[in-house]
Protein backbone atom coordinates (compact mmCIF):
# COMPACT_ATOMS: atom_id res chain seq x y z
CA UNK A 1 0.00 0.00 0.00
CA UNK A 2 1.46 3.19 -1.02
CA UNK A 3 0.94 6.54 0.68
CA UNK A 4 0.78 10.08 -0.27
CA UNK A 5 3.73 11.97 -0.78
CA UNK A 6 3.80 15.17 1.68
CA UNK A 7 6.87 17.44 1.75
CA UNK A 8 9.34 17.12 4.51
CA UNK A 9 8.34 20.48 5.90
CA UNK A 10 5.06 19.18 6.14
CA UNK A 11 6.30 16.37 8.41
CA UNK A 12 7.56 18.31 11.22
CA UNK A 13 5.68 17.50 14.22
CA UNK A 14 3.34 20.07 16.15
CA UNK A 15 6.47 19.75 19.04
CA UNK A 16 8.91 20.73 17.05
CA UNK A 17 7.68 23.59 15.22
CA UNK A 18 6.65 25.19 18.35
CA UNK A 19 10.01 24.68 19.83
CA UNK A 20 11.19 26.32 16.45
CA UNK A 21 8.14 29.12 16.88
CA UNK A 22 9.93 29.95 20.26
CA UNK A 23 13.40 30.33 18.94
CA UNK A 24 12.35 33.22 16.53
CA UNK A 25 11.53 30.68 12.99
CA UNK A 26 8.47 32.43 11.25
CA UNK A 27 8.93 29.21 8.37
CA UNK A 28 7.76 27.43 11.51
CA UNK A 29 4.47 29.41 11.83
CA UNK A 30 3.95 29.05 8.08
CA UNK A 31 3.62 25.34 8.49
CA UNK A 32 1.31 25.15 11.34
CA UNK A 33 -1.26 27.88 9.71
CA UNK A 34 -1.35 25.84 6.68
CA UNK A 35 -1.72 22.83 8.78
CA UNK A 36 -4.59 23.91 10.64
CA UNK A 37 -5.70 27.53 9.23
CA UNK A 38 -7.87 26.37 6.93
CA UNK A 39 -9.96 25.03 9.77
CA UNK A 40 -9.13 28.14 12.29
CA UNK A 41 -10.68 29.96 9.77
CA UNK A 42 -13.45 27.67 8.56
CA UNK A 43 -14.79 27.39 11.82
CA UNK A 44 -14.89 31.09 12.49
CA UNK A 45 -16.74 32.36 9.52
CA UNK A 46 -18.92 29.87 10.71
CA UNK A 47 -19.56 31.14 13.80
CA UNK A 48 -19.32 35.01 12.94
CA UNK A 49 -20.83 34.59 8.91
CA UNK A 50 -17.87 37.22 7.94
CA UNK A 51 -15.16 36.65 5.51
CA UNK A 52 -13.45 39.98 7.01
CA UNK A 53 -13.98 39.01 10.97
CA UNK A 54 -12.98 35.57 10.65
CA UNK A 55 -9.54 36.20 8.73
CA UNK A 56 -9.17 38.74 11.45
CA UNK A 57 -9.76 36.12 14.24
CA UNK A 58 -7.31 33.99 12.17
CA UNK A 59 -4.65 36.43 12.08
CA UNK A 60 -5.12 36.90 15.96
CA UNK A 61 -4.79 33.29 16.85
CA UNK A 62 -1.47 32.47 14.84
CA UNK A 63 0.06 36.08 15.89
CA UNK A 64 -0.77 35.42 19.49
CA UNK A 65 0.94 31.61 19.04
CA UNK A 66 3.92 33.85 17.84
CA UNK A 67 4.10 35.90 20.32
CA UNK A 68 3.30 33.09 23.42
CA UNK A 69 4.70 30.01 21.91
CA UNK A 70 7.18 29.54 24.58
CA UNK A 71 4.05 29.41 26.90
CA UNK A 72 2.43 26.63 24.90
CA UNK A 73 3.51 23.95 26.72
CA UNK A 74 3.41 21.44 23.78
CA UNK A 75 4.40 17.72 25.50
CA UNK A 76 0.59 18.40 26.58
CA UNK A 77 -0.58 17.70 23.32
CA UNK A 78 -3.36 18.72 21.01
CA UNK A 79 -1.81 21.83 19.36
CA UNK A 80 -4.50 21.13 16.53
CA UNK A 81 -7.56 21.01 18.95
CA UNK A 82 -5.86 23.89 20.87
CA UNK A 83 -6.25 25.69 17.95
CA UNK A 84 -9.90 25.20 16.94
CA UNK A 85 -10.98 25.74 20.67
CA UNK A 86 -9.48 29.54 20.57
CA UNK A 87 -11.08 29.94 16.98
CA UNK A 88 -14.06 29.03 18.51
CA UNK A 89 -14.20 30.73 21.21
CA UNK A 90 -13.36 33.81 19.92
CA UNK A 91 -15.69 33.59 17.13
CA UNK A 92 -18.48 33.21 20.23
CA UNK A 93 -16.77 36.37 21.92
CA UNK A 94 -17.22 38.33 18.82
CA UNK A 95 -20.66 37.00 17.88
CA UNK A 96 -21.83 38.21 21.25
CA UNK A 97 -19.75 41.06 21.62
CA UNK A 98 -17.67 39.98 24.69
CA UNK A 99 -13.95 40.24 25.78
CA UNK A 100 -11.64 38.08 24.23
CA UNK A 101 -9.57 36.05 26.23
CA UNK A 102 -6.02 36.39 26.36
CA UNK A 103 -3.54 33.57 26.76
CA UNK A 104 -3.48 29.87 26.24
CA UNK A 105 -4.91 28.84 29.73
CA UNK A 106 -4.09 25.76 31.44
CA UNK A 107 -7.64 24.42 31.49
CA UNK A 108 -7.26 24.10 28.09
CA UNK A 109 -5.09 21.26 28.45
CA UNK A 110 -6.13 19.01 25.83
CA UNK A 111 -4.93 15.47 26.38
CA UNK A 112 -5.62 14.49 22.96
CA UNK A 113 -5.27 10.82 21.24
CA UNK A 114 -6.83 12.81 18.14
CA UNK A 115 -3.24 13.03 15.31
CA UNK A 116 -4.57 16.09 13.34
CA UNK A 117 -0.93 16.77 11.92
CA UNK A 118 -0.82 15.30 9.11
CA UNK A 119 -3.48 16.35 6.01
CA UNK A 120 -4.74 12.49 5.34
CA UNK A 121 -5.27 12.00 9.15
CA UNK A 122 -7.09 15.64 9.59
CA UNK A 123 -9.36 14.85 5.98
CA UNK A 124 -10.01 11.11 7.45
CA UNK A 125 -11.72 12.67 10.49
CA UNK A 126 -13.45 15.36 9.16
CA UNK A 127 -15.33 12.92 6.70
CA UNK A 128 -15.99 10.96 10.12
CA UNK A 129 -17.01 13.96 12.03
CA UNK A 130 -18.89 14.88 8.81
CA UNK A 131 -20.95 11.96 8.40
CA UNK A 132 -21.70 11.26 12.27
CA UNK A 133 -23.54 14.71 11.98
CA UNK A 134 -25.01 13.81 8.69
CA UNK A 135 -26.61 10.82 10.85
CA UNK A 136 -28.09 12.80 13.02
CA UNK A 137 -32.00 13.62 13.31
CA UNK A 138 -32.51 17.19 12.08
CA UNK A 139 -33.61 18.21 15.42
CA UNK A 140 -30.02 17.08 17.27
CA UNK A 141 -28.26 18.28 14.80
CA UNK A 142 -29.54 21.72 15.01
CA UNK A 143 -29.36 21.36 19.00
CA UNK A 144 -25.86 20.28 18.32
CA UNK A 145 -24.81 23.05 16.02
CA UNK A 146 -26.34 25.90 18.08
CA UNK A 147 -24.52 24.96 21.39
CA UNK A 148 -20.95 24.59 19.20
CA UNK A 149 -21.56 27.31 16.57
CA UNK A 150 -23.32 30.29 18.57
CA UNK A 151 -22.46 29.12 22.07
CA UNK A 152 -25.96 28.46 23.21
CA UNK A 153 -26.55 26.88 26.44
CA UNK A 154 -29.36 24.67 27.33
CA UNK A 155 -31.85 26.88 28.25
CA UNK A 156 -31.09 29.40 25.12
CA UNK A 157 -31.91 26.94 22.71
CA UNK A 158 -34.77 25.92 24.55
CA UNK A 159 -35.91 29.20 24.10
CA UNK A 160 -34.54 29.36 20.33
CA UNK A 161 -36.36 26.26 19.15
CA UNK A 162 -39.23 26.52 21.00
CA UNK A 163 -38.03 23.01 22.27
CA UNK A 164 -38.95 22.04 26.16
CA UNK A 165 -36.18 22.74 28.01
CA UNK A 166 -35.75 18.44 28.69
CA UNK A 167 -36.57 17.67 25.09
CA UNK A 168 -33.19 19.82 24.57
CA UNK A 169 -31.23 18.13 27.39
CA UNK A 170 -32.15 15.11 25.70
CA UNK A 171 -31.35 15.73 22.18
CA UNK A 172 -28.05 16.95 23.11
CA UNK A 173 -27.32 14.01 25.04
CA UNK A 174 -28.05 11.55 22.71
CA UNK A 175 -25.79 13.90 19.50
CA UNK A 176 -22.66 13.77 22.21
CA UNK A 177 -23.06 9.91 22.63
CA UNK A 178 -23.18 9.20 18.79
CA UNK A 179 -19.80 11.86 18.55
CA UNK A 180 -18.58 9.47 21.59
CA UNK A 181 -19.23 6.77 19.51
CA UNK A 182 -17.77 7.77 16.18
CA UNK A 183 -14.68 8.51 17.65
CA UNK A 184 -14.19 6.06 20.50
CA UNK A 185 -14.09 3.72 17.51
CA UNK B 1 -15.94 16.05 48.35
CA UNK B 2 -18.96 15.87 46.46
CA UNK B 3 -19.83 12.82 44.14
CA UNK B 4 -17.99 11.78 40.29
CA UNK B 5 -21.05 13.54 37.69
CA UNK B 6 -23.12 10.21 37.28
CA UNK B 7 -23.42 11.00 33.75
CA UNK B 8 -20.75 10.56 31.23
CA UNK B 9 -21.94 12.86 28.73
CA UNK B 10 -22.12 15.92 31.32
CA UNK B 11 -17.73 16.24 30.63
CA UNK B 12 -19.05 17.13 26.79
CA UNK B 13 -21.71 19.07 27.84
CA UNK B 14 -19.45 20.99 29.96
CA UNK B 15 -16.77 21.06 27.34
CA UNK B 16 -19.39 22.21 24.93
CA UNK B 17 -20.77 25.06 26.91
CA UNK B 18 -24.55 24.19 27.38
CA UNK B 19 -24.34 23.55 31.32
CA UNK B 20 -25.70 26.86 33.41
CA UNK B 21 -26.71 27.75 36.98
CA UNK B 22 -26.90 24.56 39.63
CA UNK B 23 -25.63 21.92 37.44
CA UNK B 24 -22.72 23.97 36.36
CA UNK B 25 -21.24 25.01 39.34
CA UNK B 26 -21.76 21.32 41.14
CA UNK B 27 -20.07 20.41 38.28
CA UNK B 28 -17.02 22.49 38.57
CA UNK B 29 -16.39 22.62 41.68
CA UNK B 30 -16.42 19.01 41.61
CA UNK B 31 -13.54 18.42 38.45
CA UNK B 32 -11.30 21.57 40.42
CA UNK B 33 -10.58 18.84 43.26
CA UNK B 34 -10.78 15.86 41.07
CA UNK B 35 -7.18 14.68 38.85
CA UNK B 36 -9.52 11.88 37.52
CA UNK B 37 -12.46 14.40 36.07
CA UNK B 38 -10.28 16.92 35.21
CA UNK B 39 -8.55 14.78 32.63
CA UNK B 40 -11.98 13.05 31.70
CA UNK B 41 -12.83 17.20 31.03
CA UNK B 42 -9.28 17.51 29.12
CA UNK B 43 -10.24 14.32 26.68
CA UNK B 44 -13.94 16.26 26.47
CA UNK B 45 -12.52 19.27 25.32
CA UNK B 46 -10.84 17.76 22.64
CA UNK B 47 -13.06 15.81 21.69
CA UNK B 48 -15.76 18.50 21.63
CA UNK B 49 -13.23 20.67 19.69
CA UNK B 50 -13.24 18.35 16.77
CA UNK B 51 -16.58 19.39 15.85
CA UNK B 52 -14.78 22.23 14.45
CA UNK B 53 -14.08 19.73 11.41
CA UNK B 54 -18.10 19.96 10.51
CA UNK B 55 -17.94 23.40 9.63
CA UNK B 56 -18.22 24.16 6.12
CA UNK B 57 -14.78 24.15 4.34
CA UNK B 58 -13.83 27.24 3.68
CA UNK B 59 -10.28 29.28 2.41
CA UNK B 60 -9.09 32.56 3.33
CA UNK B 61 -7.50 34.56 0.74
CA UNK B 62 -3.77 34.25 0.29
CA UNK B 63 -3.26 37.59 1.40
CA UNK B 64 -4.32 37.35 4.76
CA UNK B 65 -1.07 35.02 5.35
CA UNK B 66 1.21 37.80 3.82
CA UNK B 67 -0.51 39.88 6.13
CA UNK B 68 -0.08 37.33 9.05
CA UNK B 69 3.60 36.90 8.10
CA UNK B 70 4.36 40.81 7.79
CA UNK B 71 2.94 41.43 11.18
CA UNK B 72 5.02 38.24 12.71
CA UNK B 73 8.18 39.99 11.08
CA UNK B 74 7.44 43.80 12.25
CA UNK B 75 7.01 42.53 15.47
CA UNK B 76 10.27 40.70 16.06
CA UNK B 77 12.70 42.17 18.16
CA UNK B 78 15.92 44.54 16.22
CA UNK B 79 18.93 43.53 16.29
CA UNK B 80 20.28 45.89 18.41
CA UNK B 81 23.27 47.59 17.22
CA UNK B 82 26.82 47.24 18.81
CA UNK B 83 27.59 50.83 20.29
CA UNK B 84 30.46 52.87 19.09
CA UNK B 85 32.83 53.99 21.09
CA UNK B 86 34.70 57.02 20.42
CA UNK B 87 38.48 56.06 20.33
CA UNK B 88 39.60 59.45 21.20
CA UNK B 89 38.95 63.13 21.40
CA UNK B 90 39.73 65.74 19.07
CA UNK B 91 40.16 66.45 15.29
CA UNK B 92 39.66 63.01 14.40
CA UNK B 93 35.98 62.86 15.73
CA UNK B 94 34.50 65.08 12.83
CA UNK B 95 35.95 62.85 10.40
CA UNK B 96 34.54 59.95 12.00
CA UNK B 97 31.68 61.00 12.59
CA UNK B 98 31.18 61.76 8.46
CA UNK B 99 32.64 58.01 7.81
CA UNK B 100 29.90 56.70 9.92
CA UNK B 101 26.97 58.42 8.39
CA UNK B 102 28.42 57.50 4.85
CA UNK B 103 28.70 53.65 6.47
CA UNK B 104 24.94 53.92 8.06
CA UNK B 105 23.26 55.07 4.34
CA UNK B 106 25.41 52.27 2.38
CA UNK B 107 24.29 49.80 5.21
CA UNK B 108 20.44 50.75 5.23
CA UNK B 109 20.80 50.88 1.50
CA UNK B 110 22.42 47.37 1.15
CA UNK B 111 19.86 45.83 3.69
CA UNK B 112 17.02 47.40 1.91
CA UNK B 113 18.16 45.75 -1.37
CA UNK B 114 19.14 42.47 0.81
CA UNK B 115 15.06 42.91 1.81
CA UNK B 116 13.87 43.05 -1.38
CA UNK B 117 15.89 40.24 -2.82
CA UNK B 118 14.71 37.85 0.05
CA UNK B 119 11.13 39.50 -0.42
CA UNK B 120 11.45 38.06 -4.37
CA UNK B 121 12.48 34.79 -3.64
CA UNK B 122 10.09 34.25 -0.76
CA UNK B 123 7.28 35.08 -3.11
CA UNK B 124 8.44 32.54 -6.08
CA UNK B 125 9.03 30.11 -3.72
CA UNK B 126 5.88 30.87 -2.85
CA UNK B 127 4.30 29.93 -5.79
CA UNK B 128 6.40 26.86 -6.63
CA UNK B 129 4.93 25.92 -3.08
CA UNK B 130 1.50 26.25 -4.29
CA UNK B 131 2.06 24.38 -7.70
CA UNK B 132 3.62 21.67 -6.00
CA UNK B 133 0.66 21.05 -3.40
CA UNK B 134 -1.63 21.12 -6.33
CA UNK B 135 -0.04 18.66 -8.42
CA UNK B 136 0.31 16.56 -5.63
CA UNK B 137 -3.39 16.49 -4.54
CA UNK B 138 -4.49 15.78 -8.49
CA UNK B 139 -1.74 12.97 -8.41
CA UNK B 140 -2.62 11.85 -5.44
CA UNK B 141 -6.32 11.57 -6.11
CA UNK B 142 -5.80 9.72 -9.52
CA UNK B 143 -3.51 7.13 -7.66
CA UNK B 144 -6.51 6.41 -5.51
CA UNK B 145 -8.67 5.69 -8.33
CA UNK B 146 -6.10 3.74 -9.82
CA UNK B 147 -5.13 1.83 -6.50
CA UNK B 148 -8.74 0.79 -6.01
CA UNK B 149 -9.46 -0.32 -9.63
CA UNK B 150 -6.32 -2.81 -9.28
CA UNK B 151 -5.76 -3.69 -5.58
CA UNK B 152 -7.05 -7.32 -5.12
CA UNK B 153 -8.70 -6.51 -2.31
CA UNK B 154 -11.21 -4.05 -3.75
CA UNK B 155 -14.60 -5.30 -3.86
CA UNK B 156 -16.61 -5.69 -7.32
CA UNK B 157 -20.32 -5.71 -7.54
CA UNK B 158 -22.57 -5.39 -10.56
CA UNK B 159 -25.75 -3.88 -9.86
CA UNK B 160 -28.89 -4.23 -11.93
CA UNK B 161 -32.48 -3.38 -12.55
CA UNK B 162 -34.31 -4.74 -9.71
CA UNK B 163 -37.33 -5.39 -12.02
CA UNK B 164 -36.06 -4.97 -15.69
CA UNK B 165 -36.65 -2.14 -17.85
CA UNK B 166 -34.45 -1.06 -20.71
CA UNK B 167 -31.36 -2.25 -18.99
CA UNK B 168 -30.13 -0.19 -16.20
CA UNK B 169 -26.91 -1.01 -14.58
CA UNK B 170 -24.32 0.10 -12.23
CA UNK B 171 -20.83 -1.01 -11.26
CA UNK B 172 -19.52 -0.50 -7.45
CA UNK B 173 -15.80 -0.57 -7.00
CA UNK B 174 -15.27 -0.67 -3.39
CA UNK B 175 -12.19 -0.66 -0.82
CA UNK B 176 -12.75 -0.28 2.52
CA UNK B 177 -9.65 1.52 3.68
CA UNK B 178 -9.19 3.48 0.41
CA UNK B 179 -12.84 4.21 -1.06
CA UNK B 180 -15.65 3.94 -3.51
CA UNK B 181 -16.57 4.10 -7.22
CA UNK B 182 -19.92 4.00 -9.02
CA UNK B 183 -21.07 4.09 -12.83
CA UNK B 184 -24.09 3.63 -13.90
CA UNK B 185 -25.58 3.53 -17.32
CA UNK B 186 -29.26 3.71 -19.17
CA UNK B 187 -31.19 4.92 -15.94
CA UNK B 188 -34.08 6.75 -16.92
CA UNK B 189 -34.41 10.47 -16.97
CA UNK B 190 -35.54 11.92 -13.82
CA UNK B 191 -38.04 14.73 -13.17
CA UNK B 192 -35.88 18.01 -11.92
CA UNK B 193 -36.99 17.52 -8.25
CA UNK B 194 -35.63 14.05 -8.12
CA UNK B 195 -32.37 12.59 -8.11
CA UNK B 196 -30.23 9.18 -7.85
CA UNK B 197 -28.95 8.24 -4.26
CA UNK B 198 -26.13 5.95 -4.02
CA UNK B 199 -26.09 4.01 -0.75
CA UNK B 200 -23.84 1.64 0.80
CA UNK B 201 -25.83 -0.84 3.01
CA UNK B 202 -23.51 -1.57 5.52
CA UNK B 203 -23.43 -5.47 7.03
CA UNK B 204 -24.56 -3.77 10.21
CA UNK B 205 -26.59 -0.59 10.86
CA UNK B 206 -28.43 1.54 8.39
CA UNK B 207 -27.64 2.24 4.51
CA UNK B 208 -25.05 4.95 4.81
CA UNK B 209 -25.88 7.87 1.75
CA UNK B 210 -22.21 7.83 -0.95
CA UNK B 211 -23.74 10.61 -2.44
CA UNK B 212 -26.21 11.97 -4.99
CA UNK B 213 -25.82 12.24 -8.29
CA UNK B 214 -27.30 12.89 -12.13
CA UNK B 215 -27.39 11.24 -15.63
CA UNK B 216 -25.93 12.44 -18.59
CA UNK B 217 -28.58 12.19 -21.99
CA UNK B 218 -27.69 8.30 -21.96
CA UNK B 219 -28.41 8.26 -18.62
CA UNK B 220 -24.78 7.63 -17.57
CA UNK B 221 -24.08 8.82 -13.82
CA UNK B 222 -21.30 8.77 -11.65
CA UNK B 223 -19.77 8.99 -7.78
CA UNK B 224 -16.69 9.02 -7.41
CA UNK B 225 -14.38 8.69 -4.10
CA UNK B 226 -17.54 10.27 -1.76
CA UNK B 227 -16.99 10.86 2.03
CA UNK B 228 -17.69 7.50 3.71
CA UNK B 229 -16.53 6.17 7.07
CA UNK B 230 -13.51 4.20 6.37
CA UNK B 231 -13.27 0.85 6.95
CA UNK B 232 -16.73 -0.18 6.67
CA UNK B 233 -18.11 -3.84 5.58
CA UNK B 234 -20.24 -3.43 2.93
CA UNK B 235 -23.06 -6.10 2.31
CA UNK B 236 -24.93 -4.25 -0.50
CA UNK B 237 -24.97 -0.95 -2.95
CA UNK B 238 -27.95 0.36 -3.91
CA UNK B 239 -29.89 3.12 -5.72
CA UNK B 240 -32.43 4.76 -4.95
CA UNK B 241 -34.71 7.69 -5.97
CA UNK B 242 -35.02 10.59 -3.99
CA UNK B 243 -36.26 14.69 -3.53
CA UNK B 244 -33.30 16.37 -4.94
CA UNK B 245 -30.83 17.52 -2.39
CA UNK B 246 -31.28 13.66 -1.08
CA UNK B 247 -32.39 12.38 2.32
CA UNK B 248 -30.44 11.00 5.19
CA UNK B 249 -32.04 7.38 4.61
CA UNK B 250 -33.51 5.99 1.80
CA UNK B 251 -37.11 6.73 1.12
CA UNK B 252 -37.48 5.88 -3.03
CA UNK B 253 -38.00 3.48 -4.74
CA UNK B 254 -34.65 1.10 -5.69
CA UNK B 255 -33.74 1.56 -9.08
CA UNK B 256 -30.29 -1.00 -8.69
CA UNK B 257 -29.25 -2.78 -6.04
CA UNK B 258 -26.43 -5.57 -5.76
CA UNK B 259 -25.10 -7.18 -3.30
CA UNK B 260 -21.36 -8.25 -2.19
CA UNK B 261 -21.04 -11.74 -3.56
Amino acid sequence: MSTIAYSQEDRASDLDLIRRLAQGDESALATLYDRYGGVVYSVALRVVKDAGVAEEILQDIFYHLWRHASDYDASRGGLGAWLFVSARNRAIDRLRQRKPPDGPKEEESLPSGFNLESQVAQAELMSRIKSAMDGLPVPQRQALELAYFEGMTHSEISQRTGEPLGTVKTRLRTALQALRQVLNP
Amino acid sequence: MSEHPQIEEMFDEYALGVLEGEEKRSFESHVKGCPECSHKLGEARARVALLALSAPQAHPSPAAKERLMDRVRAYRPPASPARLRAPFWGWGVPLLAAAVIVLAIATVLLVRRNHEMEQRLKDLQGQVVLIQKRETAEMARARTVLEILTSPRTLKVSLVAAPAHPVPQGKAFYNPQKGLLFYAANLPRLPSDRTYQLWLVPAQGKPISAGIFATDEHGNGEVLLPSLPPGITAKAFAVTVEPSGGEPQPTGKKVLIGAVS
